[in-house]
């Protein structure tokens, strides 16, 4: 037994492939879907590339140091990590701090490097999530212990996002909110009853303002507006649509000649789709089953409920995300501004999510060693499930 | 540790449940993952090709390259109808900064109304034609407002470099390229080529990134008419067939020169005239081709035809005599007069006085039958054929009234065109066969392939040669004193002909108004015919005459022709023929110098030694020349072009000066590239 734990953890191989292949085809399709954008507004066809790949290279590194540090000491940070969430969220309230993007403060802009504190909020909700569901246990089930501090926490959280305005992840901190709180053990007549409540307001708010009816719903119909609320859709359907089943060939995609607005970050799945075809997508989407498939039997494998609850919420986190996006990308919802996890430009979400896959690999490798224990123990059917290895500490 | 060991027993109910809802995430997520590759099949499986239709759409720029249209040039090769490249304007209004301004600057520059240019580029989505064909000032004016989302395209225009010359035969294409008329719409499919595609590939701010040339897709330049009309006879017809008009105060004519050997014809002059370059402007009267799509009642001029008939049927003889009344003869209820009175008459003094008596007499001795059977051979009733739009065949009915066999004989109740009568008597000329008249020698397309050829055709022989040299020595007595056409007799060359005087029908009162179609027909010379040469003046108000009105004209058309044809002079005259050999027509020409016809016409026309003699031609030097003007110099000197390569003629097989047949095939080496 102790002998098992003395030896070098053994990481999921499988979802270490699949996350540093997401990252290279990432690198790749960044570079095909910017480099004439880039040549013609900053002379360098090379820009956007380079500073992916620094990012790249600075994920590794977080990456490794989260396998190596383990998730368990994670756990101590949960409230740091969201009230750290929490200043950067205020900060970009604050003008002249926050930095606009397409008419939304997303960024905190230092010399060399910017912040996006949404990327970090996600990452810092789901480890608070994971802590507080492996803390409060069977409490979840309650209404005053269990839902309202949750929705407490969420509503402050998803109140400054709004403000930004950032409707993607606003979404995504809910979503991620009622997985774990389903996950938990939460009353499903809670979680039932509180979204049916929700519903007339969010009703409300979209159907007062026509415009942000038709910006909603726009999606439904991109042809109806194509040069509109539409055009993003559109173009994106097009260039979808033309890849065919193999694709127009890496690099020979028309669609990133201007016609695709943010054809290197949310819309690189169109770009995906345009040039690598069919062949392309289902490659990727083979790429994300791996990571969800590791990420839940990780999750399911994981020595103690914060390890479980916290593989949950990252798989949760890069399931939601790559699924929102790439169904955007095919008009099956509203458009969110949620990036592709790991292939999208943008350094802040790549760096956190490839922290975020480390402490998913850090999971799968005590999975590994508790499973093999949990096989080992399983005629004595109650015995040292969880807690195995703090017990031989 | 066993503090721990409880809490895990503690735990592990929810635990269980934990494990079950982390599973049932995990489901979620690849039943989402599934949703959305289906979608991506449907995308990229099922709405593949219509979406990429739309990417298309908006990323090609496909330009069709209108194919340069084909030439058509008469039979030595000067050109009649022309395509030259013009600057045409469009725009795409998505594009332009702001159609209002735009729209008015641009009307500024193009002298249009600004109002209705705004309007059309509200109305166009991503193309609409500014100006087609705008002159070069124009385009430089637009060009220097440099203005996003407008473009320019060569587009070829249609020229006709002699203007009215051959007008009605050439016909007329409209601001599209399309043949509207004449021989530009009988054969547009020839003609028009197949146009090609450019393709460029454009951004969402619409500058073209880059341009390609699809190979398969270059235009095809639309293939070469070459007419077996002679320019310059039609330019003597028409200028002749102007006077004749203009004299006779008449509204209309029409004049065909035929070469009765092969069917050629080599003049069809219509008047009024027509310029195709300015169709426009020009009156509604003006567009018809007269000589082919009219059929009129052509008068005297078909005695001929029953003279003949009459003589193969041995219906009569030469000298069988005829009693021409004194001038009014009775047919049941109808009086036949004729304009002069006379007596006892053989069939040949018949034709020279054109007794309308004296044909009905004969006519009633060739029988109903016959006489129809006869005008059915001479090609009356059929198309002629020769490929124009709206070509007339003419109506012979059959006689069931004694009036209307004898009215038939003198050619009035039947309808004919010109081109028909032409032809007929090309018959007679020809020693009683009939040629089919034709009009299109040659169609060649770009590259060098015969599309069509029309060789000279036997149709059938109507009468033998002795009825057909006997009824033409008749006709030869028509212009002398006592005939009904001395004005159309020549000095120097024999000339057989008949003149024609027809009432028109007036469809209002249905009956004969005292309106008049006058014609002459005449062959020439007599004794082996070159030319048929029919004119025909409608309404004619001074004099009514064949003999007085058309003669004249048909004399200036064959005067100008025999000499320029180098035809030896029946007579020769003291000074301009004594012991001339003139060169025989098929065979090879002996250089110039010692005959003083050829030598006077070169000298008088500038034709040079290649235009004129039959047989050989020497080879031009094409060396460094364009495909384009080498092809025009050696179709003008009448040898057949191959090309082999693009750009400049490098070299060329025979060298030039060589001296070769006519026809013989000239290949020409090219390299390089163009510009």
């Amino acid at each position: 037994m102790s002998s098992e734990a003395k030896k070098t953890p053994s990481y999921d191989p499988l979802l270490l492939g699949a996350v540093l292949a997401l990252v290279g085809l990432g690198l790749v399709m960044v570079y095909s879907a910017s480099a004439i954008m880039a040549q013609e507004k900053l002379n360098d066809s090379f820009y956007f590339l380079k500073r992916q790949a620094v990012a790249a290279c600075i994920g590794l590194f977080v990456m490794a140091m989260a396998m190596k540090v383990g998730y368990r000491r994670v756990a101590r940070y949960a409230y740091p990590l969201l009230i750290l969430a929490v200043i950067l969220l205020v900060m970009l309230l604050i003008p002249g701090v926050g930095s606009a993007a397409n008419g939304a403060k997303r960024w905190i802009k230092f010399p060399g490097i910017s912040i996006q504190p949404a990327e970090i909020a996600k990452m810092a909700w789901v480890i608070y999530l994971a802590y507080s569901m492996a803390k409060k246990r069977e409490k979840v089930q309650s209404f005053s212990v269990g839902f309202v501090p949750h929705l407490a926490v969420c509503g402050v959280l998803v109140g400054l996002c709004m403000l930004q305005p950032d409707f993607g992840t606003s979404v995504g901190l809910l979503f991620l909110m009622f997985v774990m709180l389903f996950a938990g053990g939460a009353k499903l007549s809670y979680l039932v009853g509180s979204v049916l409540l929700a519903l007339p307001f969010a009703y409300h708010a979209v159907a007062s303002s026509p415009y942000r009816m038709q910006r909603i719903f726009g999606y439904l119909d991109p042809w109806a507006n194509r040069k509109g609320s539409g055009y993003q859709v559109a173009e994106s359907l097009m260039s979808i649509g033309s890849g065919g089943f193999t694709g127009l060939g890496l690099g020979d995609g028309r669609q990133k000649l201007f016609f695709l607005p943010e054809a290197h970050t949310d819309f690189i799945f169109s770009i995906i789709g345009e040039e690598l075809g069919l062949l392309g997508v289902a490659a990727l989407m083979l790429l994300y089953g791996v990571v969800i498939w590791r990420g839940i039997r990780a999750s399911l494998g994981a020595s103690e409920p914060f390890g479980t609850y916290l593989g949950l919420g990252i798989t949760s986190l890069v399931a939601f995300q790559a699924l929102v996006n790439m169904a955007v990308a095919m008009g099956l919802v509203p458009t969110k501004g949620l990036t592709l996890p790991f292939i999208s430009y943008g350094g802040n979400s790549l760096i956190v999510l490839m922290g975020a896959a480390g402490l998913l690999l850090s999971i799968s490798a005590t999975a590994e060693g508790a499973k093999r224990r949990v096989r080992v123990a399983r005629p004595a059917r109650y015995e040292v499930p969880v807690g195995a290895s703090e017990a031989t500490a | 540790m066993r503090d721990l060991k409880h809490k895990a027993r503690k735990v592990d109910a929810p635990t269980r449940w934990l494990r079950v809802r982390v599973w049932l995430m995990g489901a979620v997520f690849f039943a989402g993952l599934l949703a959305v590759f289906t979608r991506a099949v449907a995308l990229q499986v099922h709405q593949n090709d219509r979406l990429r239709e739309m990417a298309r759409d908006q990323y090609i720029r496909e330009v069709e390259i209108a194919a340069r249209r084909g030439d058509i040039v008469d039979r030595v090769g000067a050109p009649l109808a022309q395509s030259v490249d013009v600057d045409s304007i469009w725009a795409d209004p998505t594009e332009l900064p702001d159609v209002k301004v735009s729209a008015k600057q641009l009307a500024k520059a193009l002298n249009l109304d600004p109002k209705e240019l705004r309007e059309r580029f509200e109305k166009a989505k991503r193309f609409v034609w500014v100006k087609r064909q705008a002159k070069p000032e124009e385009v430089a004016k637009v060009k220097a407002l440099a203005l996003n989302g407008i473009g320019f395209s060569k587009e070829p225009r249609r020229f006709y470099p002699q203007r009215e010359l051959a007008g009605h035969v050439v016909g007329i294409v409209g601001k599209e390229g399309k043949g509207l008329d004449g021989l530009e719409l009988a054969f547009e499919e020839e003609l028009s080529g197949q146009a090609g595609r450019r393709e460029g590939f454009r951004d969402a701010k619409g500058r073209k990134l880059v341009t390609q040339r699809l190979d398969d897709d270059a235009p095809r330049e639309g293939a070469t008419l070459t007419l077996t009309l002679d320019n310059r006879i039609q330019y003597m017809a028409e200028k002749a067939l102007a006077r004749a008009v203009a004299d006779a105060k008449a509204t209309a004519g029409m004049a065909v020169v035929l070469d009765p050997k092969s069917g050629e014809l080599l003049a069809l002059a219509n008047y009024p005239r027509l310029n195709p370059n300015t169709p426009n402007e020009a009156h509604a009267e003006a567009f018809r081709n007269r000589s082919v799509s009219d059929a009129f009642e052509p008068g005297s001029t078909f005695k001929a035809f029953v003279v003949a008939g009459a003589l193969e049927e041995k219906a009569i003889t030469e000298s069988t005599l005829f009693d021409c009344e004194k001038g009014a003869w009775r047919v049941g209820r109808h009086t036949i007069n004729d304009t002069h009175p006379q007596g006892i008459l053989t069939p040949g003094k018949i034709l020279q006085v054109s007794s309308n008596i004296g044909a009905a007499k004969i006519g009633q001795k060739l029988g109903r039958e016959k006489l129809v059977d006869y005008y059915a051979r001479f090609g009356f009733g059929d198309r002629p054929g020769l490929g124009l739009p709206g070509e007339a065949k003419g109506v012979v009915p059959f006689p069931k009234a004694d009036i209307s066999l004898a009215t038939e004989s003198f050619g009035q109740g039947l309808t004919a065109s010109a081109v028909q009568i032409a032809a007929a008597y090309g018959a007679l000329a020809n020693d009683g066969v009939l040629m089919r008249p034709y009009l299109v020698s040659k169609v060649v397309d770009s590259d060098g392939v015969v599309v069509l050829e029309n060789r000279p055709t036997e149709l059938r022989r109507v009468v033998s040669a002795r009825t057909a040299k006997s009824v033409v020595s008749m006709l030869e007595a028509v212009v002398e004193k006592e005939g009904t056409a001395p004005r159309a007799r020549m000095d120097q060359y024999r000339v057989a002909g008949k003149t024609g005087t027809a009432q028109k029908v007036d469809p209002l009162v249905r009956g004969y108004s005292d309106k008049r179609i006058a014609s002459f027909i005449g062959m020439v010379p007599a004794e082996n015919p070159r030319a048929v040469v029919l004119v025909v003046i409608d309404e004619p108000k001074t004099d009514v005459y064949g003999g007085l009105v058309a003669a004249p004209a048909f004399k200036e058309i064959a005067s100008a022709a025999m000499p320029y044809w180098g035809v030896v002079p029946s007579r020769p005259m003291a000074a301009a023929a004594s012991g001339v050999e003139s060169p025989k027509p098929l065979e090879p020409a002996k250089p110039s110098g010692p005959n003083p016809v050829l030598a006077a016409i070169a000298s008088l026309d500038g034709v040079t030694e290649n235009g004129i003699s039959e047989g050989a031609v020497r080879v031009p030097d094409l060396s460094g020349k364009s495909a384009r003007k080498a092809v025009t110099q050696l179709l003008a000197t009448t040898l057949e072009p191959h090309l082999l390569g693009t750009g400049r003629v490098k070299s060329q097989q025979p060298r030039a000066g060589a001296l070769v047949d006519k026809g013989t095939r000239v290949t020409l080496e090219l390299a390089g590239q163009l510009h």
